[in-house]
């Protein structure tokens, strides 16, 4: 169940970038879409993280895998800290950053999540 | 000049440093605090990896030029050094650090990095004193 969650979660994360990336490109400020985009891929994310972390000491690299999890659910609010400052192209591109950052991370997961 | 820094594309500099700071203080947290024993040298320059992009990271973020600059420099001269030392003398470094293979484990981010970080650190500087 895990994995296939952990699977959405990856895509969502992964067209939340590809949706900021374009957004930069174009030469747009942070808008609604990003924003709520970033709202949902987080609440996913904390879902995430409370489904995976009773279940922390089945995995060999515990600690690493608490990391991980704590650190998919600090990145997104604290891009938008960051980001949201900037009215400029520059905003969406620090959202784009943040969403391919927890997307890796959550491939990192599960890669511990199967290793024996 | 000190508020250039950390805007516009600044800004983006500052948030992928900020996931370097993240991603190999973490790693290095895990490596001493588990297996330090294992490859002292290796876990040693991973903690050092991890603070330099701490240092990077808050000194971009507030907009100190001067500081970001000499961090860069040694973060540049640690991903070439480390990098180099990994595949010549594989014997001595059996354990990834973030600079392994010039950071090859991570896209070879922390390759390029510091050259965007220099490129941008010296524009922002040329545009401040015109």
């Amino acid at each position: 169940m895990f994995s296939a969650y952990s699977g959405w979660v990856i895509g969502a994360a992964l067209l939340l970038a590809v949706v900021s990336l374009v957004t930069a490109i174009r030469n747009r400020p942070m808008g609604a879409v990003v924003l709520a985009g970033l709202v949902l891929v987080e609440l996913a994310l904390v879902v995430q993280a409370v489904i995976a972390f009773p279940k922390a000491g089945q995995v060999t690299e515990q600690a690493t895998f608490v990391g991980y999890l704590i650190g998919t659910i600090v990145i997104p609010p604290a891009a938008v800290w960051w980001g949201k400052a900037e009215r400029t192209r520059w905003g969406p591109a620090v959202i784009a950053v943040a969403a391919f950052t927890v997307g890796v991370m959550t491939g990192r997961l599960l890669q511990l999540w199967d290793m024996p | 000049m000190t508020t250039r820094v950390n805007t516009g594309p600044g800004r983006l500099l500052v948030a992928v440093y900020g996931v370097f700071a993240l991603a190999a203080s973490a790693r290095a947290g895990v490596q001493i605090a588990t297996k330090f024993s294992e490859a002292p040298l290796a876990y040693s320059l991973s903690a050092f990896a991890a603070l330099v992009y701490i240092v990077l990271t808050v000194a971009l973020a507030r907009g100190n030029g001067r500081l970001a600059l000499a961090a860069c420099l040694i973060e540049l001269a640690g991903v070439l050094v480390v990098g180099t030392l990994s595949i010549v003398d594989s014997q001595a470094f059996p354990h990834a650090t973030v600079w392994s293979g010039f950071g090859s484990g991570y896209l070879f981010v922390p390759l390029v990095l510091p050259v965007i970080g220099l490129v941008w650190l010296f524009r922002t500087r040329r545009l401040g004193q015109v």
